[in-house]
């Protein structure tokens, strides 16, 4: 039987993801040609493996369309809205570090927690006509942080693709929930983190579709994680 | 019963019955319930783009096409499929019901679209015993009103009210105070160490400006700086170990309907603030269910029953069949909601739905 995994295609992610599996002893060699996406594991032929863009990588484990990818645990949070009967976490590989987090303008001097953002998510209709505008790429997440860990109904979401931190001042969103792994870029858009804004520390996992297998598939995925996790 | 004979019974009762489109604009949706709505329903896009979702309820179209039809004062009724995505029920499912719009006798209004509920089900099925479970957004109001708290202590509670373990926190956190850090830049510190919302608006102001923030895009620097002044306030605001038993008590009252007028005056006697508008506007609500000739037996009032969403203003309520847990049929005064929709000036609403295919066998699938 084959397993196929996908690996990032493009920067960091795609050299610490090939390093890390070189040193846990699944060295994979990359295309000669590099237009192509296409890898192989010398020593596990069993593994047939490719190279996609991280998110897509999240979207095939999700759909049951690979067997294996690594990749952000927020994309895999993201994908599916019951991302956990779809996708299992193997092992988490100790790179691609970064945190998924709520973010106000500085100047929001009032506003330090959620229950702050509460107040004001609850009173910005009537001031401002508008419901309270969330920019972000991850809107899952976002929902269940604000609408189910904290009781938060009335707020919209910006979908943004791009530059989400540069939305507040430029007025198309008032706040922000995106990834950053060491606050610069927030510190640069004059944004700051809220006390209990911590939505996810992500990192990049090894992540299995969960799907029925063999006896020696099954055997080998256990293998790679436990290589991999340790 | 079929459809048609439901809908028929509505225009007995004085009802237009509006088209409503299976397809709708996602935005009114989502922008009066709540972005958690989107996961609940079914989304899809136009080729420009625009949010249409399947019909997901009939409250909020039947309000805008009232706003639409320029009218003061209507009935209507509907009944038809609603999709939402539910995890072990079907996506589809039908639902039948009345809103009352735009009339301002409020008790009168509200014991008419209780009476319109139970018509309406003894007609899907006749014999049925019904119980109502009655709340009141505006006593819950009044009580925290007559406690004393600061104005944005009252909001919060008001707004979690109908959420059990969101006023329990909202409690909890009243009776311990809260640090603040203070790690404000230099010149927002001393204008609010001095109390002075002007000074600190122009010191906002004066950052915003040079972060590159739109002044008036979003909150306002004289915003950001009334709430810090007031949180102060707040943050130090204490409810004593009485007033939070009282609350408790309060919220813990579950009486027959026939007795909560009494119930809620002798409560309201031990409290020093004034709620005797509300309880009038209570009692009279309850003459006027009688008037309407339904049987005050079946009616329960639970105090500590709302439904946290902003626009529920006063009564809730909600009927099961005897021996059944999962309601029939849900309703309440939304006098928010026509504004949050875009009406100039507030219009007064009511109304209830029913969930249909809970009701086994009363119904021919059709229409």
């Amino acid at each position: 039987m084959t397993l196929t995994l996908a690996l990032p295609s493009k920067g960091r992610l795609r050299e610490q993801a090939l390093e890390k599996f070189a040193a846990a002893g699944f060295p994979v060699s990359e295309p000669e040609d590099a237009r192509s996406y296409k890898g192989r594991m010398e020593n596990e032929p069993d593994i047939e493996v490719s190279f996609l863009s991280a998110s897509e990588i999240a979207r095939e484990l999700a759909a049951g369309n690979l067997d294996l990818g690594v990749t952000g645990e927020d994309l895999v949070r993201e994908a599916a809205a019951d991302w956990q009967s779809r996708m299992g976490i193997e092992a988490r590989l100790g790179f691609g570090q970064a945190d998924v987090i709520v973010a106000v303008p500085e100047v929001w001097y009032d506003v330090d927690t959620m229950a702050d953002l509460e107040d004001v998510a609850a009173e910005f209709r009537s001031r401002h006509g508008r419901r309270l505008r969330i920019a972000t790429k991850y809107w899952r997440m976002t929902q269940d942080f604000f609408s189910r860990t904290h009781a938060i109904q009335v707020y919209r979401i910006v979908e943004s693709l791009g530059a989400t931190e540069g939305a507040p001042a430029s007025g198309q969103a008032d706040i922000i929930v995106d990834i950053t792994s060491t606050g610069s870029t927030l510190r640069a858009n004059h944004l700051k983190l809220l006390d209990d804004g911590l939505i996810l520390r992500s990192q990049a996992c090894l992540v299995s579709a969960r799907k029925s297998r063999g006896e020696s598939d099954a055997a080998l995925v256990n293998r790679l994680a436990a290589s991999l996790g340790s | 019963m079929n459809s048609q004979s439901l809908l028929s019974l509505f225009a007995e009762r004085g009802c237009d019955l509006p088209q409503i489109d299976l397809l709708q604009p996602a935005d009114p949706f989502l922008d009066t319930a709540g972005e958690d709505l989107r996961r609940r329903i079914f989304i899809t896009a136009d080729g420009n783009g625009a949010s249409l979702c399947l019909r997901p309820e009939f409250t909020i179209p039947v309000c805008l096409h009232h706003l639409a039809s320029g009218r003061a004062q209507a009935r209507y009724g509907y009944s038809g499929s609603v999709f939402r995505q539910r995890k072990d029920e079907p996506h589809e499912f039908r639902q039948a019901g009345m809103e009352d719009l735009g009339d301002t006798s409020i008790a009168a209004a509200d014991a008419r679209s209780v009476a319109d509920a139970l018509a309406t089900l003894d007609a899907l099925s006749p014999g049925a015993r019904w119980h109502i479970t009655l709340g009141d957004q505006a006593v819950f109001e009044a009580v925290i009103r007559a406690l004393g708290l600061p104005a944005g202590w009252r909001k919060k509670l008001v707004r979690s009210f109908g959420s059990p373990e969101k006023v329990e926190a909202l409690i909890a956190s009243l009776s311990a105070p809260r640090e603040r850090g203070n790690g404000h830049p230099a010149e927002i510190a001393g204008a609010l160490d001095a109390g002075d919302t002007a000074a600190l608006a122009s010191a906002i102001a004066r950052r915003m400006e040079k972060f590159g923030y739109l002044a008036a895009a979003s909150r306002t620097p004289v915003e950001i700086a009334t709430r810090m002044v007031e949180q102060a306030a707040l943050d130090n605001a204490r409810l004593s170990a009485e007033h939070i038993a009282d609350l408790r008590e309060f919220l813990s009252i579950r009486v027959p309907l026939a007795k909560a007028g009494e119930t809620l005056a002798a409560f309201a006697r031990r409290l020093d603030g004034d709620m005797e508008k509300v309880l009038a506007a209570f009692v009279a609500r309850v003459g006027e269910l009688v008037r309407n000739g339904i049987d005050l037996g079946q009616l329960e009032y639970d105090a500590a029953f709302g439904r946290p969403l902003d626009y529920y203003t006063g009564l809730v309520y909600e009927i099961t069949r005897d021996g059944q847990a999962l309601p029939i049929a849900g309703g309440g005064r939304y006098d928010r909601l026509l504004t949050l929709l875009g009406a100039s000036s507030g219009i007064p609403g009511v109304g209830f739905s029913i969930w249909l295919d809970r009701l086994p066998g009363s119904m021919e699938h059709g229409a």
